[in-house]
């Protein structure tokens, strides 16, 4: 267990959050580090994309509370979010592929000038930048529609909003399995650049060797409960594969 | 430049506007009284109602929503207001509660749409008929006069030189919805929504809101249109627009615009409304029964769609 007296950047006291009957996340308490890289593991249906949707603002929860830097705060919408420096990176990357890239990149939050107008050049200047400082390859244009890019290059568009908009958390919600074994290198190798510059990342996935590899730290959930919270020289795959699976 | 010009043709609007150009020049050669100013004057009078309602449902449709209503809006609004105009209110009025009748159809389209999850085809199929029925019932099943004088008729029916100012109104909203969806935020926000509602969501886009505009927007162009088909004639018809909302339909496929959303410029649809009235006048001039009309659109709809799926493959390649 990691134990300091630092303030986390997140933290999470006794959150429940219910859908009817439900219990999907119980009474669970969580502390995320500024530069820290945790995995969240579990089964299917343990909460993990709960956790993930409550952090991301698209869920609330029931009860409990989120603290940011030790400061109460309610995550009511993904702005809400967004704004606190916490980023989504999804599985299908949350791209609309009839769009292309800086369109893509700037979603929801495009650079207006007056009256709600678009400043195309603008996004198009920045994009190119952004992309370029995570040294993504093969995206020519900018112009580009995001169904030509591959796997890989759609994540990058994902992970170049984190980038441009300087988030202090990255939540990335299964990010490879839709990749080849490069690709998920590339988000990888990924992960720990933004780890050696402070930013701290959640990466959930049920591909546990995957994790393993980046992670810091993990957390156990089952039943929407935290069942076990290890560093990762304590414990191997298997060890870890086993708690999962205890009923 | 030679690449530029290769973008231009392969865009969704050059593609279709070379097809328009295309037809001119050939009816121009081989069709008789093709150039003459009475049919010019006709084609021009005869485009922006279809035109006007098609660049509205084209806002719509890019969001990934149609509405089959528009039919019944296009009755609906001018009914009213040739009923209010015929007892003595004031036209502007008239005109401002025809919009108002479009707007509120389009909202309450919208609103049931998002908040019942159903598809818009189903819920709009029901809001077809029943104010097409309320329409039968305001006009107790009669056509209602509708004729405009002094600046009104101007505005609404009338001819500065060759082009109807109806031309120019289709026109002035046409450029008017480009910007509104090239240029601004929320018409980025219409095309996300189209194009990946989930994403557009996970991005903090208010879809619902997004949507519900969008048949707002349809409504107000349908009640438009409608107010301009019946100044152009004189009269409001009970029945006008049936059948109305599928020709829309056709109009946005030949200008480009995809069905499941998320790909469409209402530049295109104004070609596209354009072309199928220029196919119609052709067919009239050459003296081709007027039956066989909706055969001749139906396989341009085809080759309009086979078309566009090269295109957008060709634009593809470019980059």
């Amino acid at each position: 267990m990691v134990e300091t007296n630092e303030v986390p950047f997140i933290e999470l006291k006794n959150v429940s959050k219910n859908f009817g009957r439900i219990e999907a996340i119980k009474n669970l308490s969580l502390k995320i580090y500024k530069g820290e890289s945790l995995g969240l593991l579990g089964d299917n249906g343990a909460g993990k994309s709960t956790l993930i949707k409550i952090l991301s603002g698209l869920h609330q929860q029931d009860s409990g509370q989120i603290l940011i830097n030790g400061e109460e705060v309610k995550l009511n919408s993904y702005a809400d979010s967004t704004r606190h420096g916490i980023e989504t990176i999804y599985q299908d990357s949350a791209v609309v592929e009839l769009m292309n890239v800086y369109r893509n990149i700037f979603l929801g939050r495009e650079i207006t000038k007056r009256f709600g107008f678009l400043d195309v050049k603008e996004m198009d200047k920045l994009s190119r930048e952004v992309l370029d400082s995570i040294g993504i390859q093969g995206i020519t244009s900018t112009r580009r529609l995001v169904e030509t890019l591959s796997g890989g290059q759609k994540q990058s568009v994902a992970i170049a909003r984190a980038v441009y908009f300087q988030s202090k958390v990255l939540l990335l919600d299964e990010p490879t399995s839709a990749l080849s074994v490069k690709e998920t290198r590339f988000v990888h190798d990924f992960i720990i650049r933004l780890k050696n510059e402070g930013i701290s990342s959640v990466y959930v996935s049920h591909t546990i060797a995957n994790v393993h590899d980046v992670v810091d730290r993990f957390v156990i959930l089952r039943h929407g409960e935290n069942v076990g919270e290890y560093n990762r020289d304590e414990i191997s795959v298997n060890e870890l594969s086993d708690i999962i699976c205890e009923h | 430049m030679a690449i530029n010009l290769r973008r231009l043709l392969l865009s969704k609007e050059g593609s279709i506007f070379l097809v328009l150009i295309s037809l001119h020049v050939l009816a121009a050669l081989f069709v008789d009284r093709y150039t003459s100013p009475s049919n010019i004057k006709l084609l021009l009078r005869a485009i922006p109602s279809l035109g006007i309602l098609s660049i509205g449902v084209t806002v719509l449709m890019i969001s990934g929503e149609f509405d089959l209503s528009i039919g019944s809006t296009f009755a609906l609004a001018p009914m009213v207001s040739a009923l209010c105009y015929d007892v003595g209110l004031n036209i502007w009025l008239c005109v401002i509660i025809a919009l108002i009748i479009g707007a509120a159809v389009g909202l309450s389209n919208g609103l049931i749409t998002v908040k019942t999850g159903m598809p818009s085809f189903i819920v709009t199929i029901g809001a077809m008929m029943f104010w097409r029925g309320i329409v039968l019932v305001v006009a107790d099943g009669r056509m209602v006069p509708f004729e405009l004088e002094g600046f009104a008729r101007f505005v609404f029916n009338d001819m500065i030189g060759w082009v109807s100012t109806q031309f120019i109104w289709f026109a002035v909203f046409t450029a008017i919805l480009w910007i509104f969806l090239s240029k601004m935020r929320f018409g980025n926000w219409i095309f996300a929504t189209g194009g990946n509602l989930k994403a557009a969501q996970a991005m903090g886009i208010n879809t619902d809101l997004v949507k519900v505009t969008c048949f707002i927007i349809a409504g107000i162009m349908a009640a438009y249109a409608g107010i301009f088909d019946s100044a152009r004639v004189d009269i409001v018809n009970p029945l006008q627009g049936e059948g109305i909302a599928l020709t829309a339909i056709a109009a946005m496929v030949i200008g480009g615009t995809r069905l499941g959303g998320g790909v469409g410029t209402v530049l295109g649809t104004f070609f596209g409304a354009s072309i199928m009235f220029t196919i119609q006048d052709i067919l009239m001039l050459m003296r081709v029964s007027a039956y066989l009309f909706q055969s001749f659109v139906g396989v341009v709809i085809i080759l309009a769609a086979i078309g566009n799926q090269i295109a957008a493959r060709g634009a593809r390649k470019i980059w």
